[in-house]
């Protein structure tokens, strides 16, 4: 086990196993305080108490969605991560015979400045990319590259489905968003029968990896073979789908291994480097340059606005002037908007921020009165910059108030369990 | 169970004190962890509008998706949905319900 980032980790860097097997999160039972904060912001219910204490545990792998928000609520501390791949990434970042590509979320350039004592949601892309270089990584690419792929791709699929309907074979609407690895195995595991709504795209991530043994390869003229593709992510769930069996469509590995916001500041801490003294660089360029369309994935409503400025300028054929669509973006709960395109209608669209809002959306879907084209879910509520894998919110750990009324919390629930 | 006047009102007293604090608890911490949620959804979209930070806000403007989906020579030539699309970025879903099933069988009680 090794501190990082007020968060404990497990050295372990799985290889073809069933990711349905491992526990990504789990509770450390020495250090839970029975205070019952993990259980309340679990959506599947995955997280239960063990014993007549109050002691919560993980109680199996397959109902936990490895969103993580439980462990970055937990006001001890108490929750700690059990896959780490950052040993491995420092053994090939030495390895002359390996070369290694960072792909960094759009979320995670607003969350790694707070490690480094900056303000909260500091945007510090280009000393991001300055220290992956540093760092010793062989090319700088962005996983916000493929964010805007993932327009390209998934607008496109929206199109067509919404052209297709009442034709043989048509694929169902409304079309969900697929970006969310929470989300996707939450539909699998909760509403199997919702997966053809399901957008058939990958996540950013699930396209930047084939991408770089493929497409990225052949422009730097590089051995696919050697490609050690590493997934940089807000996310704990993206460790599960890093290790999904069918993300192997390069002829390899996908993705080799995946951190998370706070792994990355431990390996720059670690590597020596003044993160707050770098300059600003740029991504390379192949799979590296992205727009604004694409950083907005890291919040809730993003995919969805991302996804209008395309289908409005393609259905309308005109040119969006404002690409500012406020009405999609949420904080909390469902935001629901009718989008007028001219010269074609109304799109009806959904964001879901959470999963138990999204299961209200399901629910509908399910019952045939959805009358939504397009939702777009996050399985953290407001979206990635509150993944599982970003900085700790200093006030979770601080409040001595809230950890005092905690404990009272757990006598009042400790003397209830013994009377 | 008899309860003389006396118990009754410390239970009262201290199920009121509870309640009241309980609820302002989680009302505190949820408006503070969005607020802090907030400061970062802000900046996000601070950075979308900054020509310094993305000069280009459109993924179908971005040069480089221009170059990949290039109609003569581009790696995804066919475009969007295209037969090389299909093969390296599209993916198909595995049901796991009966994964969950089999811990309800076992008595482990999920939200659903």
């Amino acid at each position: 086990m090794r501190l990082i980032e007020g968060v404990m980790y497990q050295n372990n860097a799985p290889k073809g196993v069933d990711p349905d097997s491992i526990y990504f999160v789990q509770v450390d039972a020495t250090k839970c305080e029975a205070c019952g904060t993990c259980e309340e912001v679990c959506a599947t219910g995955a997280i239960q108490s063990i014993n007549e204490d109050g002691i919560r545990s993980v109680v199996d792998p397959v109902a936990c969605m490895n969103c993580g928000q439980c462990l970055a609520s937990c006001p001890y501390g108490a929750i700690y991560e059990g896959v780490s791949y950052v040993d491995e990434i420092f053994e090939k970042l030495k390895d002359p015979d390996t070369i290694v590509v960072s792909m960094p979320a759009p979320a995670v350039r607003y969350g790694l400045g707070e490690c480094f004592g900056a303000p909260t949601g500091t945007y510090v892309g280009g000393k991001m990319h300055t220290a992956l270089r540093q760092l010793g990584f062989n090319y700088i690419w962005d996983n916000e590259f493929t964010a805007d792929v993932t327009i390209m791709e998934e607008g496109t699929e929206l199109i067509q489905r919404v052209q297709e309907q009442g034709k043989k074979d048509a694929r169902p609407l409304p079309q969900f968003t697929s970006c969310c690895p929470g989300w996707v195995k939450f539909t699998e595991t909760f509403y199997p029968d919702l997966m053809p709504n399901l957008s058939s795209c990958k996540s950013p991530i699930g396209m930047l990896g084939p991408l770089s043994k493929t497409y990225g390869a052949h422009e730097t003229h590089t051995e696919a073979k050697k490609i050690y593709t590493v997934s940089i992510m807000p996310c704990i769930a993206k460790k599960y789908e890093g290790l999904r069996p069918e993300l192997a469509d390069s002829g390899f590995r996908d993705t080799d291994a995946t951190i998370n916001t706070r792994e990355l500041a431990y390996m720059i801490k670690t590597a020596g480097i003044n993160f707050n003294s770098l300059p600003d660089q740029k991504p390379d360029a192949v799979l590296g340059d992205s727009t604004g369309a694409a950083t907005i994935f890291g919040t809730s409503g993003g995919v969805m606005e991302a996804a209008l400025r395309l289908a409005y300028e393609v259905l309308s054929g005109k040119k969006l002037s404002d690409p500012n669509i406020k009405v999609v973006r949420t904080h909390e709960g469902i935001n629901t908007a009718d989008v007028k395109v001219p010269g074609f209608g109304t799109v009806k669209i959904a964001v879901a921020s959470g999963l138990d809002n999204a299961a209200k959306l399901c629910d509908e879907v399910r019952a045939g009165k959805s009358p939504y084209h397009f939702i777009e879910v996050m399985t953290c509520p407001g979206g990635c910059v509150n993944g599982g894998g970003q900085p700790i919110d200093p006030d979770v750990r601080a409040s001595l108030f809230s950890s005092t009324v905690a404990q009272i919390n757990k006598r009042f629930r400790a003397r209830k369990v013994t009377a | 169970m008899k309860m003389n006047r006396r118990a009754f009102i410390k239970a009262c007293g201290i199920m009121t004190g509870y309640a009241v604090l309980g609820l302002n608890i989680t009302k505190e911490a949820v408006a503070s962890s969005m607020s802090f949620v907030g400061l970062r959804q802000t900046s996000v979209y601070a950075a979308d509008a900054n020509a310094k930070i993305y000069a280009i806000r459109k993924s179908q403007d971005n040069p480089m998706i221009k170059k990949i989906y290039d109609k003569k020579d581009g790696f995804l030539h066919e475009g969007p949905c295209g037969h090389m699309s299909h093969h390296l970025l599209h993916t198909h879903y595995i049901d796991r319900s009966a994964k969950v099933a089999a811990l309800k069988d076992r008595g482990v009680t999920l939200n659903f």
